[in-house]
């Protein structure tokens, strides 16, 4: 899947670029090597301990890298599984597994360079896999809230629980282009690369989705 | 109403809160994870002092070109 060609509006996380531990870990090395020909034995031994330091120190950043990432996008990751499989039990194990995922690749320095794209494609991942092993809850048991209205709209609160509904009813590859396009502002090409299918397709899905909610809506009034 | 209208109506809702449970079970898993990363890292390099001290440089030597890789750099059009 085309991770690098997802377009979204990425967070600044600072964390480690790809190879990341072990490419530094080498060229401290190297660099410890260079200066104990160049300064001498104590120097050298300032420089080990300043790089044990500095990887102690990576550690903690990538904790704390980690915490960031989780911060910015556990609430769209959790809306998109629960979007995609309907059952917030199984949408907390999907975003628990995405991020651990992550976690391990960042303490093995292997972290991709774009976590969002990752983060996406491994949320799916998961969620397609379980939808695979268990097809997805009838629409009467699934209780799912992928909305909530904003304090003080009256309009909005009163529709919430009809709007709710009818986005769970959608076919499950409309609904996740609906979710992904309106609250996690992704482009249509993103999205088609999500779903490995023609950004044509993608645009489709959502025109088609868009149509029959308003459909509904004019019902429900 | 026009589809515009339906969108609008749409992106006025938030998502839904992550429920705290599912904060404390990955963020309790990740600093046990971390912190076991932090361990092995300092065990790796006490053993590479330790080989270093006790005439076994050669083998951290050895280590390094076998578990090298190349650092990766790339050139972003903007």
């Amino acid at each position: 899947m085309g991770h690098a060609c997802l377009l979204m509006q990425d967070a600044n996380l600072g964390y480690a670029p790809a190879g990341g531990a072990k490419g530094l870990g080498n060229c401290s090395y190297n660099n410890s090597v260079g200066s104990s020909v160049m300064e001498g034995e104590g120097d050298d031994r300032r420089n080990v301990d300043r790089d044990r330091e500095r990887g102690a120190d990576m550690a903690d950043e990538d904790a704390a890298a980690f915490n960031r990432l989780y911060h910015d996008y556990r609430t769209r990751l959790h809306q998109y599984a629960l979007s995609l499989v309907r059952d917030r039990e199984a949408a907390e194990d999907a975003v628990h597994d995405a991020f651990m995922g992550w976690a391990r690749q960042l303490a093995a320095g292997r972290a991709p360079r774009q976590p969002a794209p990752y983060l996406y494609a491994a949320v799916r991942n998961r969620c397609i896999d379980r939808l695979r092993r268990r097809p997805e809850l009838a629409l009467d048991d699934a209780p799912a809230e992928l909305l909530v209205a904003p304090a003080g709209d009256e309009e909005r609160i009163d529709l919430r629980h009809a709007l709710n509904g009818m986005l769970l009813a959608l076919p499950q590859e409309q609904r996740e282009v609906v979710v992904l396009r309106t609250w996690h502002d992704l482009e249509f090409a993103a999205i088609a690369s999500l779903q490995a299918v023609p950004v044509n397709t993608a645009i489709a899905r959502y025109h088609y989705a868009i149509a029959k909610l308003n459909k509904e809506l004019d019902n429900h009034a | 109403m026009p589809d515009e209208r339906v969108e609008q109506l749409l992106r006025g809702y938030r998502p839904p809160q992550a429920p705290a449970a599912m904060d404390a079970r990955v963020l309790a898993r990740a600093t046990r994870l971390f912190a076991w990363a932090r361990v092995r890292s300092e065990a790796a390099d006490l053993a590479r002092d330790a080989a270093d001290v006790f005439g076994f440089g050669y083998v951290n030597y050895l280590v390094d070109v076998v578990t090298a890789t190349d650092a990766e750099y790339s050139v972003e059009l903007v």
